[in-house]
């Protein structure tokens, strides 16, 4: 008989695990799968909001966007954003962890100070920073010309013009995410150190390896993976770049700090070109799914050694 | 510890990295209780000459035009709210998929864990269509709803679901009872360290969020206070002592949560791969 197969009991439990996991998919299938698929259906239209007509027109956003200017300027900005970050913010990271790991008194104060800035808001982070910057007033500009004048540097101090300048706005930008991103990575590189085994480096010790040489050749190497992910994670975050030039500088001074999250904000929120946002944000995606697969495939690479 | 030169380096520099990173919130909670002719000086004050509480004062006097303790209100419900839903969903789906025998259950568990790679980002406009056609914009569910749907709540608690041993639930079977008893009673309670990073970490997300309150709200009552901050900003940008004290307002919750919870938080960062 069929009901052998499969007996009642597995079937009540199957009801039940039903009944445990609906209320969850519900929502995950109104608000994350039908949105992936909707939204690379929006992409192929004309799809303007207040428009009575959505006309299909396949590829045509998409083909648009490589002839787009502002999206190149976007792109080009949000790639020199993540120059600006990723590596001297993960470089900060480890500075702070290696500096911890020497079991340092008063480690958890020093620790929870540099986590600190993580716990905000972006919007605290950039009216904080949006006053450290300022050009009459700031603290930045005030401590540089205090220490100009205390190294007796040659002329007159001149204020660094920060978000107001199209050459200083988007490293300024990246020098407020650093400070404002830096703990998380920090905490994973100690956690990284702390797993690295004493005996290493006290046999490294004894062959009269210098401070340097340990960092190369031990710490550096078996800090590999910690390296590889934060890296990665950290490149996937500051492709989606958004809140820091939407508050502080609105993507200016000429379109300095535009980034790809700000454009597909701007065109689909202001000027209401949905299906052109859906394009942006599916050509971002498809970068973000880049970072991704290398990153299971550097860290997969490292599990095979 | 012996003294050495190293050492007194080590220390100075670490010191001196920790002034750095306090600085801006050092400031900020300055600036919030220094009168207005104490702001604007070219030399920064540190040290309040006349300290005052005027600009919180001023909040509640504007509460027409710019309504802080509304936003503070909404900020709340919405990561409290959020938070235990959030844990509450996640935690029942967590349970079926790693103890609940039923078709389809490893392919749907792939279908959601593969979502954990597609940024928030790429979904908010078709997001925001949704919305829309529910009639939820300008509404809690706008802000509490869509945040509940995340896979990554699932994943981390079907993980520890599965270190807690079998032997317990097969017991608590034989002793008559139901999956869901063994759920709430048995599950969810072994679980508390997980939920507890899991609590945090959600209601940290819910408190600080941008994007979603930004894009399912206009009204300016139903703002959360990271978008009401802003629209402060351009509408009083000169009146920094206000500005900076709602700053204040929108950080002394997640100062609050993270003082008490700093080695959890700490702790859950390194087991999670969790960053901010």
């Amino acid at each position: 008989m069929k009901r052998m197969a499969f007996p009642a009991h597995q079937r009540h439990e199957a009801l039940v695990g039903y009944l445990f996991i609906a209320p969850y998919l519900v929502l995950f299938v109104l608000f994350v799968l039908v949105p992936v698929v909707w939204g690379f259906f929006i992409s192929l239209h004309n799809w303007h909001v207040l428009g009575e007509q959505k006309p299909f027109v396949g590829f045509a956003n998409y083909r648009a966007l490589l002839r787009d200017d502002l999206f190149g300027i976007a792109l080009l900005n949000t790639g020199y954003f993540a120059l600006l970050t990723v590596v001297p913010g993960n470089v900060v990271s480890l500075l702070l962890a290696l500096g911890l790991n020497a079991r340092i008194r008063g480690e958890d104060v020093y620790k929870a100070i540099f986590y600190l800035p993580v716990i905000l808001s972006v919007a605290v982070v950039a009216i904080i920073w949006r006053w450290m910057y300022s050009t009459e007033f700031g603290l930045l500009n005030y401590y540089l010309k205090v220490l100009w004048q205390f190294l007796h540097l040659p002329g007159e101090f001149q204020p660094v013009p920060w978000l107001n300048s199209p050459q200083t706005a988007m490293p300024s930008l990246a020098l407020m995410s650093i400070w404002w991103g830096a703990g998380g990575s920090m905490l994973i590189y100690l956690a990284g150190l702390r797993a690295i085994p004493e005996e290493y480096y006290e046999a490294a010790r004894i062959d009269g390896a210098s401070t340097w040489g340990r960092f190369w050749h031990i710490t550096l190497p078996l800090l590999k993976p910690s390296l590889l992910f934060c890296l990665v994670m950290s490149l996937i975050g500051s492709s989606q770049v958004f809140g820091q030039s939407y508050i502080l500088t609105g993507g200016g001074p000429h379109y300095s700090t535009l980034t790809v999250v700000l454009y597909m904000y701007q065109t689909g929120f202001s000027l209401y070109r949905m299906g052109y946002a859906c394009a942006v944000a599916y050509v971002m995606f498809l970068i973000v799914l880049g970072f991704t697969l290398l990153q299971f495939r550097l860290l997969s690479a490292r599990g095979e050694e | 510890m012996r003294f050495s030169l190293a050492r007194v380096v080590l220390y100075l520099l670490m010191t001196v990295a920790a002034v750095l990173f306090l600085m801006p919130v050092a400031w900020m909670l300055v600036m919030s209780i220094l009168p207005e002719h104490e702001i604007f000086q070219p030399v920064p004050h540190w040290i309040p000459q006349e300290p005052t509480l005027q600009n919180f004062q001023e909040l509640f006097q504007r509460a027409e035009e710019a309504p802080v303790m509304r936003w503070f209100w909404n900020s709340l419900f919405v990561a409290g709210t959020g938070t235990v839903a959030y844990l509450l969903l996640s935690s029942m789906a967590a349970y079926a998929f790693s103890r609940l025998e039923f078709p389809g259950r490893n392919v749907l568990f792939f279908i959601v864990l593969s979502t954990l790679i597609i940024p928030g980002q790429v979904t908010i406009i078709p997001v925001f269509l949704i919305l829309q056609k529910l009639g939820w914009f300008n509404t809690y569910y706008a802000l509490i709803v869509p945040g509940l749907a995340g896979a990554f709540g699932v994943f981390l608690l079907r993980q520890f679901f599965l270190t807690i041993p079998r032997e317990i639930e097969e017991a608590a079977l034989i002793d008559g009872c139901g999956r869901a008893g063994i759920y709430w009673r048995i599950i969810l309670p072994l679980s508390k360290p997980a939920l507890a990073t899991l609590a945090i970490f959600s209601f940290l997300g819910g408190w600080n969020d941008f994007m979603l309150p930004l894009i399912a709200t206009n009204e300016i009552e139903m703002r959360t206070l990271p978008v009401g901050l802003t629209i402060f900003l351009g509408r009083y940008s000169m009146q920094y002592g206000l500005v900076m004290a709602t700053a204040v307002i929108a950080t002394l919750p997640v100062l609050v949560v993270f003082l008490l919870f700093q080695r959890h938080i700490i702790r859950g960062v390194v087991l999670t791969g969790l960053k901010g």
